[in-house]
């Protein structure tokens, strides 16, 4: 009998715990306090917006919407969100950390009135959307995404834009930001990939064979980067691309495929093209171990190794991202918003060659 | 007389037993009310919902978990078994063009014959749960690289999407889901004969050969049930992303072992509860929701969730001790 009370009262309390969860949200927001309200009120805004949102879904329009004003859900106040791709990946560990010293300094100087911190995407796209949902309950009217995924991560810029907010979309595209995001700042990877190709030619000028490390396949990064290598190196017959293996991003797989050229064609192997600098530095060091430093290995980012390694001169160039200066224009644009100013929703970050003479700039 | 009082007493006993087995309740409890202090906007039925919808996917992966803890094991392969599933689904769905329904069936089934096998071979060959589910995830991811390329499969048809953002009387599905799914595991663990030789393997796994429990068929039982949870949870996964890929689920095994020892699961075996394990899905998923609400910064965050999880289960512990 106590047994039988006790199983019963475990089940009652599992079901009151999943219930109750949904139904006392709304009981408890009847003693109506005045920070209360304006959130009910957000979210009654939200659903009508919603409605809305779905008419107006080119750029334009919503830019025209946007320059109304920047505090979009009426409750008079600006916040912006911040959804990070990561906090561990040295290439997004610097855009984090300027992103948080601007959206700070905007929030004591009164800019703004409050942002979410820098928020932990963890790479994940499933994790992302969580902090969308996120930004939409603390009312954010503006948040900027770096996306993990193009396809995964979609979701979140379409929950943010159906809400209402104005979404900026920074550093890679989702494959509906054209159409719903407010701005995309990011960098034309066709033009890096064209970089290291012309660096290849002017270092090389006899020719020869050369291999291409790929990043991970489909991604739109391997495959922009890889459409700028081949625009240029197809248009100097003297080099011969004779791999171009799988390499992942990952260096030590591209020190693999390095050395495994290095035996297959001796001196004919004159360059070997990285997506990444993560893989060019590896690649240079694997063959300047096996005698080869002749052989010119070149990548984009612009990592702290690499650039180190330029700086010692055993590394010849690596043609840098500049992600602060993405994250920058994303953060203009929202100043842009807020002062009713025109904004350019496409601003392209041109990437940098960085050699010896001018590495001291961008290390650390 | 004397009856009156002994039954008197053991009622009293198993209140406070009662209050020891979900004191993490009070916790989860406390914990809503200090956040809900700090951040307004925390305590409205949007983000409860929110929440709510969130922590299905750990849920799901946290009650099988759950179960193979309390056999005295552990399931790693949860995480890889989510990207095998979400795999079979872009696959099924988007390169053959199946029927939603007919590959959501595949896709769980994968997953469950997946789990059977790690039963098979954790039971059969008497191996340690740990280095079987290792060695198979890495297995598992493997494949669902190969079927998928690598690539990410986008997943379009709104059927499958509805799965995650449609409603059933006013909640979303994965709401549901997680309620069914609850429902059904208090049942399995605490109502059957399953259940209680699921115990009886965990507590003393001697004395349950001795009283005619059979371990093969009660561990592979339990594993084959991870698999098939964690392909329910692949499918929620994939059907909130749109996308089927092989790089998704890494991790996830931790926030789940989380859940299930906040939820008072030991790591000795033979003691859980679900309601208890409901709880702490929802500790975890609070933890992150709440601290992004009041703007703690992402890089404590981390710090604060393992604080939070050891100050939970020493709170539980005292509290039990006392009981006791």
């Amino acid at each position: 009998m106590i047994i039988m009370m006790k199983k019963v009262l475990a089940i009652a309390l599992a079901m009151t715990m999943t219930f109750g969860l949904v139904a006392c949200g709304n009981s408890k927001t009847e003693p109506a306090t005045p920070a209360e309200t304006t959130t009910e009120e957000t979210t009654t805004e939200e659903a009508t917006t919603e409605e809305t949102t779905t008419e107006e879904t080119t750029a334009e329009e919503a830019t025209q919407q946007a320059a109304a004003g920047a505090d979009v859900n009426g409750d008079g106040k600006v916040i912006v969100g911040y959804i990070s791709k990561n906090l561990t990946d040295p290439f997004h560990a610097p855009i984090n950390e300027y992103a948080e010293k601007t959206l700070n300094q905007m929030k004591s100087d009164g800019t703004i009135d409050d942002w979410t911190g820098i928020l932990d995407g963890e790479t994940d796209p499933n994790k992302q959307i969580d902090r969308a949902d996120e930004c939409i309950t603390k009312g954010c009217d503006a948040v900027i995404i770096l996306p993990a995924e193009s396809e995964a991560s979609d979701p979140a810029v379409t929950k943010l834009a159906d809400a209402g907010i104005n979404v900026i979309v920074v550093n890679s595209k989702t494959v509906s930001t054209d159409e719903r995001a407010i701005a995309y700042c990011g960098s034309n990877d066709v033009e890096a990939g064209k970089m290291l190709g012309e660096w290849v030619v002017k270092n090389v000028p006899d020719g020869g064979k050369y291999i291409h490390c790929t990043g991970i396949l489909g991604n739109s990064a391997q495959i922009d980067r890889g459409q700028g290598i081949a625009e240029v190196m197809s248009a100097h017959p003297e080099f011969e691309l004779v791999g171009e293996p799988d390499t992942q991003w990952s260096g030590d797989k591209a020190a693999n495929a390095t050395t495994d050229a290095i035996a297959q064609y001796g001196d004919e192997l004159v360059a070997v093209i990285c997506d990444n600098d993560d893989m060019s530095s590896a690649a240079q060091r694997a063959a300047n171990d096996a005698g080869r430093s002749d052989i010119v290995c070149v990548g984009v980012d612009g990592n702290q190794n690499p650039l180190q390694m330029v700086k010692d001169g055993d590394l010849g160039a690596t043609v840098l991202q500049d992600g602060v200066g993405q994250v920058a224009a994303g953060i203009d644009v929202i100043t842009a918003l807020i002062n009713g100013e025109e904004f350019d929703s496409a601003p392209v970050i041109p990437f940098v060659l960085v050699t010896k003479d001018n590495v001291d700039e961008y290390l650390n | 007389m004397l009856g009156k009082i002994k039954a008197k007493s053991a009622h009293n006993d198993s209140l406070r037993m009662l209050m020891g087995k979900y004191g993490i309740g009070i916790v989860l409890l406390i914990m809503m009310v200090v956040i809900g202090i700090m951040e307004p906007a925390f305590a409205t039925s949007n983000n409860f919902i929110n929440v709510a919808t969130q922590v299905a996917i750990n849920g799901m992966i946290s009650y099988g978990m759950c179960l193979a803890i309390t056999t005295g094991g552990i399931d790693l392969a949860v995480g890889a078994q989510l990207a095998l599933t979400s795999c079979v689904l872009g696959v099924t769905i988007t390169n053959s063009g199946m029927n939603v329904w007919v590959s959501c069936f595949i896709a769980l089934l994968v997953a469950t014959l997946f789990g059977l096998l790690n039963g098979v071979l954790i039971a059969k060959f008497n191996m340690f749960p740990f280095v079987v589910t290792l060695s198979t995830q890495l297995i598992i991811r493997g494949l669902s690289q190969v079927i998928s390329g690598g690539k990410a499969i986008s997943l379009t048809s709104d059927v499958f999407k509805n799965i995650y953002s449609g409603k059933f009387l006013g909640m979303p599905i994965p709401i549901v889901i997680l309620i069914i799914i609850t429902i059904i595991m208090y049942l399995l663990l605490h109502w059957t004969k399953f259940g209680r030789y699921v115990f009886a393997v965990g507590g003393n796994v001697n004395a349950a050969i001795a009283s005619g429990v059979s371990e093969f068929w009660t561990k592979v039982g339990v594993y084959t049930v991870s698999g098939f949870l964690a392909g329910v949870a692949a499918i929620i996964f994939t059907a909130k992303t749109g996308s089927a890929q092989s790089n998704i689920g890494i991790g996830y095994e931790t926030d789940a072992v989380a859940a299930c020892v906040l939820g008072g699961t030991s790591f000795a075996g033979g003691i859980a509860t679900i309601p208890g394990v409901l709880m702490g899905i929802f500790i975890i998923g609070f933890i992150y929701n709440g601290m992004n609400l009041i703007g703690v910064s992402s890089y404590y965050q981390s710090i604060v969730k393992g604080c939070v999880i050891i100050g939970a289960v020493l709170l539980d512990m005292v509290m039990n001790k006392r009981n006791r």
